[in-house]
């Protein structure tokens, strides 16, 4: 059988065989492969054993900045012999005239005694002809020599010196072929392909994992015969709060709980009878004075139950299926558990035999259509709702019942003073939970962040 | 929701003989959820509509109910006495108009009782009372007071030594010290004139709705109690009476009655109240078919009273359980006695057909579109920050909407443009691997008498070959194969975007959005290294199908 070879490999071997060694550059040049190519290539021929590599190292040797003065100028030294060679001359006038270099050279010609000092004056004693470094200053240059070319006792000597020489180590690396490689005739080997071989990873573009988990629900509503409607997100207090019963001095409607927009409110709200009927309704029930310029405060919604409540009152359906679905707001602080906006589910039937046990009925179904079926009721309270439920599902992996969506009948006190008469039914919840559930995440945060590493690796069918 | 931590041990004392076991099956089905135990502790969130649940006798009475040990309403016994009377000074009008109370004898407080009936206090405080505002309890020991008493309104300069205090203490500073009147001082405004209750040798008793006198603190050396609560509101103010009454009563004291005269008030009836539901109502709501006697049962063991005459059931409410405004809460009590665990869910076949709203269509199909395209979706908070939106990308902030106190300092502005996300999203990536491209679809918001919301879609696309061909070619193919919409570009100039580098995209003679290569100063501000182009159009206007 013959060997089987990649294009790369192909490349390589070909141009080995015409100039035996090469290093990863020149390889470049004749194979017009790309760096990252020739560098995989020469890694496979290795482990075939075809490819030598031959790593060396080699260093080579330039003057630093104080190098070069000292080329130009003379050694520090030098320089100071040569200005006390006409006589002595007093240690200030040196100093000013050598500047920073004065120390390093008075220490210097003091330890071998070419100089002596006298009072504030610099005598000199001796002149050696040749200094130690000097003449390989002057044979590198402005040039790059190899190391082996330099006097080894010199450059120890000015290796000492600060910023004398420059060592630069180049690291190369010679390609050769084995003998083995050298007889391969590359016309005669196999088209097959290195069908075993690693392949680099590409990524996918795909939905975002939150919005699949949306989107299953949103079918498993319409399956179940409910019509999806929309609404905003900025809604008036008057739907978010007063028309579902909560009274404008409930602290869910505080600041703390509630993004209330800066300075802005709406100018029409309602119907002059909705807004009459429901006034009516607050003033009587808890008592105390109604604002209207409190239900025209612009809110975030808090829940999607704004956007129900207003379909149902502009269209007083006899019987419907309905359900909503988006983005609601909580003035809470970021945690792993809570995001200030995440999504909710609510579902809406509206009907004479609308009743508790039918608001069960439907959760278990929808439930068990997202994969729970250990679940159960327990009761609860909300202001607009009564009597009022939650669910409890049992997480196997976490081996606990958590909460999942809160349910109920509409108070009358919510119905009646928008002429709404046939009873409703209402539940829902955040969809994170379930999502997180789903995608075994202890982070909500992670929905949001639009990690590519978590997005790209994520497994879609869950 | 509020949570009170409870102990078995005392439970089952008070409830009589009954597991601990049954104690912690039941509480959820009187709505208490258990948020942890720990041996004969058990912490639990009651709802704020039943303050009768922050203490544990009534919590007790609630059990007792459900376990069928003991049934019916819970009377309460005020012996009738002359002993007691407070009279109130027409002064207190403007300010806090009314005042009501109660007293409570020979009863046993120990720790833990003054521990709860604080918590009960507080609880009642920031629910019915609207945090003091609406109506406030005092709890006093009732043997260092001299009755009768007077409610009426002092100077700022009145002087008394205050609970949790040593030293006399003038109004003023009381507001201007101490720590609930730094939080409830604003309730009394600007007035000169503050309510005070003054026993008959003029001793400070009490300053709604602020502090109680030290002299009158309740310790478990107390025996005998008086309770006053004071608030703007008569009927309110009775009811959390009614609240404390009850719960007192449980706790084993004997109540005596106040006269309460003088600027419309008079003294707490606390009476029970009669309301009349129809069993078909009860049976419709509920989808069951009990005869009479199996709801009057239940209504029991919601701690009820009830009769039947014919098919309405008439029932006699406690002036405690205020929280039953009409016939649909005693469905409620009727579905919470018979019990919650013995529905059986059914599900009726669906009278009507379902359907997706045709926009969450069309915008599921454009992110199909994008997905072929190689775009991978992206989602981000509508509520931003100046950072992103404005200080990043060199975008003008004039017509910012912002929402107010939020807890999240990346959380303080809407969206106007979905862009400066996605470009954000890139330098929380720039250590993935490239090709990076991203789009989303979402609300943007803008200032229109109050506020205009459309929908967007922004595509970004970042890696070292990225150009404004690329971006447009994408641009070009989602609207033509989503929308079957050809569109053109004309030169614009864009802070966002690199000058000679930008267009508007234009759509039947509209701008409809903005396309080009991101000013490079804005990748440089995200220590983004290689080029980035991308858009952002409006759906809403010209390309969504509004069916």
């Amino acid at each position: 059988m013959s060997q089987v070879f990649h294009d790369i490999e192909k490349k390589i071997i070909t141009s080995l065989k015409e100039n035996p060694i090469q290093t990863p550059e020149t390889l470049e040049k004749s194979t017009q492969l790309l760096p990252d190519q020739i560098r995989r290539g020469i890694e496979w021929l290795k482990l075939k054993n075809l490819a030598i590599v031959d790593e060396s190292k080699s260093s080579t040797i330039s003057l630093g900045k104080n190098g070069l003065d000292s080329f130009e100028k003379g050694l520090p030294e030098r320089r100071l012999l040569n200005l006390v060679k006409n006589g002595p001359r007093k240690l200030s006038d040196l100093q000013k005239e050598l500047g920073f270099i004065f120390g390093p050279a008075m220490g210097l010609c003091r330890k071998n005694n070419w100089i002596e000092t006298s009072s504030d004056k610099i005598i000199l004693k001796i002149t050696p002809s040749i200094l130690p470094g000097e003449k390989t200053i002057q044979q590198i240059g402005k040039n790059k020599l190899s190391k082996e070319q330099i006097d080894k006792i010199d450059l120890t000597e000015l290796l000492k010196r600060p910023d004398f020489i420059v060592e630069d180590i180049i690291k190369s690396k010679k390609i050769s072929l084995t003998t083995s490689a050298k007889s391969i005739d590359i016309s005669n080997t196999s088209g097959a392909i290195d069908v075993e071989a690693e392949v680099p990873e590409i990524f996918v573009a795909r939905t975002h994992p939150l919005k699949d988990t949306i989107d299953e629900i949103r079918e498993i509503f319409v399956t179940l015969g409910f019509s999806e409607i929309l609404g905003n997100m900025t809604q008036s207090s008057f739907w978010n709060f007063d028309a579902l019963f909560t009274p404008q001095d409930h602290p869910a409607r505080e600041l703390q709980d509630t993004f209330f927009l800066d300075g802005i409110s709406a100018k029409k709200i309602g119907t002059v009878e909705q807004i009459s009927k429901v006034s009516d309704s607050h003033k009587k029930n808890w008592r105390y004075q109604w604002d209207i310029n409190e239900a025209r405060k612009m809110v975030l919604r808090t829940h999607t139950t704004c956007v129900t409540i207003k379909h149902l009152a502009e269209n007083k359906p006899d019987e419907a299926r309905i359900f909503s679905l988006g983005r609601v707001f909580r003035n809470e602080k970021v945690s792993y558990k809570h995001l200030v906006e995440f999504n909710q589910i609510e579902g809406i039937v509206v009907g004479k035999d609308a009743n508790l046990r039918n608001l069960m009925g439907i959760q278990r179904e929808f439930y068990k259509r997202i994969g729970i079926t250990k679940i159960k009721f327990w009761p609860t309270f909300f202001p607009y709702t009564e009597p009022s439920l939650q669910t409890m599902v049992y997480n196997e992996k976490l081996g606990k019942w958590i909460e999942l969506f809160g349910m109920g009948i509409f108070r009358p006190e919510v119905t009646k003073p928008l002429g709404i008469t046939k009873p409703v039914l209402a539940w829902g919840g955040g969809i994170e939970r379930i999502a997180m559930l789903k995608y075994d995440l202890d982070d909500v945060r992670e929905f949001y962040n639009n990690n590519l590493g978590w997005l790209r690796s994520n497994t879609k069918c869950q | 929701m509020p949570v009170i931590e409870l102990s078995y041990s005392r439970l089952q004392k008070l409830i009589g003989k009954v597991s601990k076991k049954q104690i912690s099956d039941s509480l959820p089905f009187l709505g208490l959820d258990i948020e942890s135990e720990d041996k004969d502790l058990v912490r639990i969130e009651y709802s704020p509509n039943r303050p009768d649940y922050s203490t544990d006798y009534g919590v007790a009475l609630g059990l007792q109910g459900l376990l069928g040990i003991k049934t019916g309403s819970v009377k309460l016994a005020i012996k009738k006495s002359k002993n007691y009377g407070i009279t109130v000074k027409p002064t207190v009008s403007k300010i806090r108009p009314f005042v009501t109370g109660i007293i409570a004898k020979n009863g046993k407080i120990d720790d833990k009782t003054i521990k709860q009936l604080m918590t009960m206090q507080e609880d009642l405080h920031f629910g019915i009372g609207r945090k003091r505002k609406k109506s406030s309890i005092g709890i006093h020991d009732l043997d260092k007071i001299s009755f009768p008493l007077i409610y009426t309104t002092v100077s700022r300069n009145h002087k008394f030594i205050p609970l949790n205090s040593e030293k006399e203490l003038s109004i003023s500073e009381i507001i201007a010290d101490t720590e609930t009147g730094k939080d409830y001082g604003h309730l009394l405004g600007q007035s000169s004139q503050v309510p005070i209750i003054i026993d008959t040798n003029e001793k400070t008793v009490s300053f709604p709705p602020i502090i109680n006198a030290a002299i009158t603190t309740v310790t478990s050396k107390t025996k005998n109690l008086f309770v006053e609560v004071t608030g703007i509101n008569k009927d309110d103010a009775e009811d959390m009476l009614s609240v404390v009454a009850t719960i007192l009563q449980s706790a084993g004291f004997t109540l005596e009655h106040i006269q309460i005269s003088g600027a419309k008030n008079s003294s707490p009836k606390l009476q029970e109240k009669k309301m009349t539901v129809d069993s078909s109502l009860i049976n419709q709501t509920l989808g069951l078919n009990l005869n009479t006697s199996k709801i009057i049962s239940s209504l029991k063991k919601s701690r009820l009273n009830a009769l039947s005459k014919g098919k309405n059931i008439i029932c006699t409410i406690p002036a405690y359980r205020f929280d039953i405004f009409g016939p649909m809460d005693l469905v409620e009590e009727v579905a919470l006695g018979y019990g919650i665990q013995n529905f059986e869910p059914t599900i009726s076949p669906s009278q009507t057909l379902g359907q997706i709203n045709p926009i969450s269509l069309q915008l599921k199909s454009l992110n199909q579109t994008m997905i072929g395209l190689g775009f991978l979706e992206a989602l981000n908070s509508s509520l931003s920050s100046k950072r992103v939106l404005y200080d990043m990308t060199n975008r003008d902030s004039k017509n910012i909407i912002s929402v107010l106190d939020s807890k999240s300092q990346e959380h303080t502005l809407l969206r106007d443009s979905i862009l400066p996300g996605l470009i954000e999203n890139l330098s929380r990536n720039i250590h993935e691997s490239y090709p990076q491209k991203m789009f989303e679809t979402g609300g943007i918001f803008n200032l229109d008498n109050p506020i205009s919301e459309k929908t967007n879609l922004s595509a970004i696309s970042a890696h070292k070959d990225a150009n404004f061909t690329e971006i447009k070619s994408v641009l070009q193919t989602v609207l033509k194969i989503g929308f079957g919409i050809e569109i053109q570009t004309k030169t614009a100039v864009n802070s966002s975007f690199e000058d000679g580098h930008c267009a508007n995209i234009i759509f039947n003679g509209n701008i409809i959005g903005i396309i080009g290569e991101i000013n490079s100063k804005i990748i440089d501000n995200y220590k983004i290294r290689v080029p980035v182009v991308g858009f952002e159009i409006s759906l809403s206007d010209s390309i969504l199908k509004f069916i």
